[in-house]
């Protein structure tokens, strides 16, 4: 296990490495150019090269390159010329909402994925199966920002259950949830959809498996079965559950825009808009981290839930 | 020293002024996507845009009913003045920034010597009054006494020194650098006043001074290296209590005002980039003031007996760039073709919400455009007939480049696109993201044809026209009559001559075309009933809250 985990590390430091010099290289390729941005359109060439040695890109890219690594190496992630700002500062800032946001999603998500799923996977044929075949169609058909504006009209203008927009960081937890609460939806839809479309699936091939035979015919009541065959399937949904974990991180960006949040997800995709790079760079670190650790975690996850999987 | 001094960046749906170069906000907006499909008016697009519309008729009226619970939340305790707006500003550093969503915001803040009133005149405010000398070199303001600023300072003539030091530090690198660098030397001779030694004349100074980057700063603050982006500190109607990036900023009344305490206790604008919602928190009462309302919604808010839409010319000139180092670009013939090929009253009407053709390089309704230049005619007729005289009577291929950023103008070129298409003219698209836009379109290497873009209002017609004296401007246009026209104005301290001057010099930018000139649209202010007193700034478009009341 402790071998696993270290040849893991050392591929992660590896992949590290190779994501943060594609993502420190690429975005200077991009086509774009931040000293020009911030200098404006108003100012002269002369006002642009000195925006440029102000922001430190007249320096040799490979330079630039080494400085930053060091920086990390000291955990520091640079400055956003934007904000004016250290990129560790804004990022804690911002993290907040977006954590308690994808945890929002990402608990309701397994909710209805696993609950909606066990129940068609139960009954497959029934008319909860077809419903909730017709609830993962919609689901997955939908592109967020239409579901999050129906949400909106339905919840928000309509009913005034839920507030419109907006997030009050100040607030007690349960006003900040309803904030949260539409927004969360918005992501937990899709992804519950997937979830259920494959939890169901799994469900219906053990169904046929001749173990779930023997016990029936040997008298066990079709809840125990149920209870074993779900069991029996659900490590195989968890790579999807993490997937669909890392997939939050980009799902946020679109909800955080519907819905004014202030969290990483807006915060990128100005960065990239504004190119700046030090706010990118940092944003795609932290996703690194998590993307890796949330995939560790279901491995280890299945590893536990299933006797038969073992790392070494 | 020559510098393209033309502000550019551009609008979003009606209250333009809004988004400028705020590069984030829009890359994923939502209402966007149906615009960025390159065939006008898909299937999908209309059936969506059709069933979007009626589901959003059907909550109006329920809506009443929490619309009225908020109204009377509103009438109790302080008043919070609450405006959803599109974008956010860039920084609040007056002096870093050419963005005019962070003018829009700074207004509230900072003050300036002088500024601009409803009409459009440059009137006093921090200055009680100014004097220019016989030979324009020399001007003399008289500054107010008492005028305090947030931090408890009070301004004398070494604030306005040292902001001007500021904007002249070549480290510091100000955008606006170029519109001040005729400034030789600023003194003060007592207190309260400031005397400025220009090099040589340059009247749109005064306009300069008028606008948001000639912001007066405290010098106590100036000399601490102080933040002002994240933490704006002027003698402003308003203070700065809080911003969020991406959610809000607020303000608060700031009770030593020298012109009296604003009406309302505190402002909060909440950065929302989709229109839809922006009129839904309008409807329920979440926003007293929207400034992004889609055009489609007119007829909606009009009707609406709790809102209110006023609508005035802006300061925007939008334009389909032609960039004349591509040929045939470069021929006045073909030039003018394209500009007889265009519906400019459809275009005003269907991208931009409303708003008037021009025919020139500068904003409908200004006190600089000459009354005999009128817009070109839409006559594809003569369209064709001057492409067959250029040689292209079988048509000719053009790339279109569009800002992603802005709707109004991507669905601007896709009309365009048909409407030359019906001269023989074929329009291939490509939309691409705002910062490409800048740095590959409006700067070298000009990889364009055609591409469609507003430039922002100016006080004075050097900040329009100053950057057209060389072809090194992104169309290429050079006219030496032009460039003699442009260098006189810039410096004749005789403002009828001076108009006389740009008279000419707009009737030539008329003739040559080598931009198709569209409009100027409407500035759209939409706001509750109750709100009461709030402006817009002609020409520069940005928001006046001080006198603002809610009733």
């Amino acid at each position: 296990m402790l071998r696993y985990l270290l040849s893991q590390s050392a591929s992660l430091l590896i992949t590290m490495l190779l994501v943060i010099a594609m993502v420190f290289f690429g975005m200077r390729l991009l086509p774009g150019d931040p000293a020009q941005i911030r200098a404006g359109l108003d100012a002269t060439p002369q006002q642009v090269e000195s925006t440029r040695r102000a922001l430190g890109l007249d320096r040799p890219l490979a330079g630039q390159f080494v400085a930053y690594l060091g920086g990390l190496l000291q955990g520091d992630l640079g400055r956003s010329w934007r904000q004016n700002q250290p990129v560790t500062v804004i990022i804690a800032s911002r993290l907040p909402v977006t954590l308690l946001l994808a945890g929002c999603a990402y608990l309701l998500s397994l909710l209805l994925g696993f609950g909606l799923g066990i129940l068609a996977g139960s009954l497959p044929g029934s008319g909860w199966d077809r419903l909730v075949r017709g609830y993962t169609t919609v689901g997955l058909s939908f592109p967020e920002f239409w579901i999050a504006f129906l949400l909106i009209l339905v919840f928000s203008v309509n009913l005034g259950w839920f507030p419109l927009l907006g997030y009050p960081a100040d607030a007690p937890l349960p006003t900040r949830l309803m904030h949260l609460a539409l927004p969360a939806l918005t992501l937990a839809l899709p992804r519950s959809a997937q979830l259920a479309r494959l939890t169901r699936a799994l469900l219906i091939g053990e169904r046929t498996a001749d173990y779930v035979r023997t016990a029936r015919s040997k008298g066990l009541s079709v809840l125990a079965v149920t209870r074993h065959i779900t069991v029996n399937t659900l490590p195989g949904t968890f790579p999807l559950a993490a997937l669909e974990l890392g997939g939050l991180l980009t799902g946020v960006i679109i909800a955080e825009q519907v819905f004014s949040l202030p969290g990483l997800g807006q915060l990128l995709l100005g960065a990239i808009g504004a190119r700046d790079y030090a706010i990118v760079q940092g944003i795609t670190l932290l996703a690194i981290l998590v993307f890796t650790a949330v995939n560790w975690l279901a491995d280890l996850a299945q590893a536990a839930a299933d006797p038969r999987i073992r790392y070494s | 020293m020559q510098h393209p001094l033309i502000s550019q960046y551009t609008l979003s749906l009606t209250l333009l002024c809004n988004a400028c170069y705020n590069t984030c906000d829009s890359t994923l907006q939502p209402a966007q996507v149906y615009h960025s499909v390159s065939e006008p008016g898909s299937e999908l697009t209309r059936r969506f845009r059709t069933e979007w519309r009626n589901a959003r008729m059907k909550t109006i009226t329920r809506s009443t009913v929490s619309l009225l619970a908020s109204l009377l939340l509103l009438s109790a305790g302080a008043q919070e003045l609450r405006a959803g707006v599109a974008a956010q500003p860039e920084t609040l550093d007056p002096q870093a920034t050419s963005a005019t969503s962070s003018f829009q915001t700074t207004k509230s803040i900072y003050d300036t010597l002088v500024e601009v009133d409803r009409d459009g005149n440059i009137v006093p405010s921090l200055a009680t009054g100014w004097e220019i000398s016989a030979d324009s070199l020399t001007w003399t303001f008289a500054l107010n006494s008492g005028v305090a600023f947030h931090n408890g300072d009070i301004m004398t003539a070494e604030d306005v020194i040292s902001t001007f030091e500021r904007i002249l530090d070549e480290d510091f690198a100000s955008p606006k650098y170029a519109e001040f660098e005729n400034i030789a030397s600023v003194t003060a001779p007592d207190p309260h006043t400031v005397v400025f030694t220009l090099g040589e004349p340059t009247p749109a100074l005064l306009s300069a001074l008028a606008s948001g980057w000639g912001a007066i700063l405290p010098a106590s603050l100036i000399e601490n290296g102080h933040d002002f982006g994240n933490d704006p500190v002027g003698s402003g109607p308003f203070r700065f209590v809080q911003w969020v990036r991406d959610s809000h900023l607020t303000l608060e009344r700031f009770d030593d005002y020298f012109r009296g305490p604003a009406g309302v206790d505190s402002l909060r604008l909440v950065f929302v980039s989709d229109s839809a919602i922006q009129l839904q928190g309008l409807i329920t009462g979440q926003f007293h003031i929207i400034d992004l309302p889609a055009a489609a919604d007119i007829p909606q808010i009009e009707a609406h007996p709790d809102l209110v839409t006023s609508t005035g010319p802006s300061g925007l000139v939008i334009v389909a760039a032609l960039n004349g180092r591509h040929p045939p670009l470069d021929d006045v013939l073909v030039r003018q073709a394209l500009n007889h090929a265009v519906d400019k009253e459809v275009i005003m009407e269907v991208a931009y919400g409303g708003g008037n053709p021009v025919g020139t390089f500068m904003e409908y309704g200004s006190p600089w455009l000459p009354a005999d230049v009128a817009p070109y005619r839409y006559d594809p007729e003569r369209a064709r007939e001057l492409l067959a005289e250029a040689g292209f009577a079988s048509g000719l291929e053009l790339r279109m480049l569009l800002p992603q950023l802005y709707p109004p103008h991507v669905l601007a070129g896709q009309i365009i696109q048909a409407q030359l298409a019906e001269v023989g003219v074929t329009a291939r698209i490509e939309i691409v993201e705002w910062g490409v836009w800048l740095s590959e379109v409006y700067s070298d290497p000009y990889d364009f044809d055609i591409t469609v873009v507003g430039h922002t209002g100016k006080l004075d017609p050097t900040g329009r026209l100053g950057g057209y004296d060389t072809d090194t401007n992104y169309v290429a246009f050079e006219d030496p009559e032009l460039t003699a026209l442009l260098h006189e104005a810039a410096v004749s301290p005789d403002w009828d001559h001076r108009a006389s001057l740009y008279a000419d010099a707009l009737r030539i930018l008329h003739d040559q075309a080598p931009w198709i000139y569209l409009g100027t649209p409407d500035n759209r202010v939409t706001h509750r009933a109750e709100v009461e007193g709030f402006w817009v700034t002609p020409l520069i478009d940005t928001w006046d809250f001080r006198s603002v009341s809610i009733n």
